[in-house]
């Protein structure tokens, strides 16, 4: 208890610090620029209260679940054949690393002159966000596998079907969930890069909107929400991630 | 008894068992691009024998015994097992390799069943053997364990009882105890002697330690030169089952400065030669 007390209080106390410093800038700057901890988390309880804050969270929950699902669904299994047909992965290769250093939100404008306002192109933005990192480590995984482990499948005869589900995906799903922990986060930016320069809806929208009302306030409790949902999607990630792994030492 | 044995090979008996060998190469040879890594390789193993190959590095021991076990495709030459020729992996066949090739995911029991759910055994066969042959090699108690928890002398105790399950007739032994510590290389090396006699089959036993060579086998085959071919085959008439005592005797330090001498004069040989 003490022992767990003594490793905590680092943490405890930056965060007491840090919110220290947030209320006394906040309180002395104009509310025009900043406002203090305490008034964030009175127009926060406002939001929550007035309704807008629940409609706007669920409107985003939806289009970041739905552009990660797809992200996952295409990136795990094109990455698996990736890595197992050569000629493919030659051939793809150079369209993903173009894709994945590119910024996405360059791309943004093009997909607004082509798909309009919409549903459908935000969840295209959160997928392209979302995507590369789930793709790129499942390639790289399963190119990784010792040849050893392929010579013992070989050996005892397992069938190609057999080779993937007890060697290959087994031992590629960590590498695969490193990638997952990693879209994650992409996959929020990609979620909030939507709302605000496609059609205006969700978290990013109660961002706009105050901001445009000079809600200070508004800004940063909206900003201090997706905060604490990426820092919690992030913890989410990592315990996946350790899930998966336990037989890497 | 009448057999079939070509000049090359020491006319030492098949032991035990008598009739056809279990294991036939012929004129076996092997290229990777244009390095030949060795020719005209004739040799049988008997149905309860252990041939020891030992060679210096680089002279395509393992190669050899990849081909065998139909890993590898030979580009001159035949291997039969049985009735069969070889050209991919066979039933009845089993290799231990090098680095234990256990699955890092899966517990020891897993392992240990991986080879008989690939050969299609019922799920109460798997029930039942599994428990038996982790019991064989001395794991019983450990069947959870991930091999990231396990030494490496047991994680070959897991490789070793994987390959025994599926109740082989031959067994391919790929350097299996050089990953790990002198002293557990000694304990295996009589584990599986033990093992042996009590379920002999036909193995192939590729090795860098003479001593461990000649302790195991009936016969040990030198592999020389570049590309390399059988130098020699040396029978090993120490008497059996072979325990710790076998190494003190006269006869088995005889047969290992024999086999030295030869080994040495090629590895001498092999060291001071350039790669082209």
């Amino acid at each position: 208890m003490q022992a767990s007390l003594r490793r905590h209080a680092p943490f405890w106390i930056s965060i007491a610090v840090g919110l220290a410093i947030w209320e006394i800038a906040g309180r002395a700057s104009s509310a025009a620029f900043m406002v203090p901890f305490s008034t964030t988390m009175v127009r926060f309880w406002q939001l929550v209260t007035g309704g807008q804050f629940i409609v706007q969270f669920l409107d985003s929950a939806q289009l970041f679940l739905t552009g990660f699902a797809l992200s996952l669904l295409v990136g795990a299994p094109l990455g698996m054949l990736l890595a197992r047909v050569r000629v493919l992965r030659i051939g793809v290769e150079p369209y993903i690393m173009v894709l994945y250093a590119t910024p996405m939100v360059a791309l943004i404008p093009f997909i607004l002159s082509i798909m309009g306002f919409g549903f459908a192109p935000k969840v295209l933005v959160v997928f392209l966000f979302a995507v590369f990192p789930v793709l790129y480590n499942t390639v790289e995984g399963a190119r990784s596998i010792k040849p050893e482990l392929i010579e013992v499948a070989k050996s005892y005869r397992s069938s190609e079907w057999a080779l993937w589900r007890e060697v290959m995906l087994p031992y590629t799903l960590p590498y695969t969930m490193t990638g997952v922990r990693q879209s994650i986060g992409r996959a929020l930016v990609g979620m909030v890069a939507a709302e605000f320069f496609l059609s205006s809806t969700g978290l990013g929208q109660l961002i706009m909107g105050a901001s445009q009302n000079f809600d200070t306030g508004g800004v940063f409790a909206s900003i201090f929400v997706i905060g604490l949902i990426g820092v919690g999607l992030m913890r989410l990630g990592l315990a996946v991630e350790q899930h998966f792994a336990r037989w890497r030492q | 008894m009448p057999e079939l044995r070509t000049s090359s090979a020491d006319s030492s008996t098949v032991m035990a068992s008598g009739g056809e060998p279990r294991i036939r190469v012929r004129g076996l040879g092997k290229h990777y691009g244009a390095l030949e890594v060795f020719r005209n390789i004739d040799f049988d193993v008997g149905e309860r024998e252990i041939v020891a190959i030992v060679g210096p590095s680089g002279c395509g021991k393992t190669t050899l015994l990849r081909c065998i076990d139909g890993l590898l495709p030979h580009d001159a030459g035949e291997i039969r097992v049985g009735r069969e020729i070889v050209t991919e992996p066979i039933a009845g066949v089993a290799m231990v390799f090098q680095h234990f090739g256990l699955f890092p995911w899966k517990t020891v029991y897993e392992n240990v069943a991986y080879g008989l759910r690939m050969a299609g055994a019922s799920k109460a066969d798997v029930e039942r053997k599994v428990p038996e042959f982790i019991k064989l090699v001395g794991l019983s108690g450990f069947e959870k364990a991930f091999p990231y928890q396990m030494s490496g002398g047991m994680q070959q105790r897991c490789g070793l009882a994987r390959a025994l399950a599926v109740e082989p007739n031959v067994l391919l032994m790929d350097e299996p105890f050089a990953a790990v510590d002198a002293q557990t290389r000694e304990i295996l090396q009589f584990e599986l002697l033990r093992i042996w006699e009590e379920r002999p089959t036909a193995m192939i036993f590729v090795t860098h330690s003479i001593e461990e060579a000649v302790l195991l086998g009936h016969r040990v085959i030198v592999l020389k030169g570049r590309p390399s071919s059988i130098h020699e085959t040396i029978t090993i008439d120490l008497p059996h089952p072979r325990t710790r005592d076998t190494l003190r005797e006269p006869r088995f330090a005889e047969l290992r400065e024999r086999v030295w001498g030869t080994l040495m004069r090629e590895a001498r040989e092999a060291e001071f030669v350039l790669e082209r």
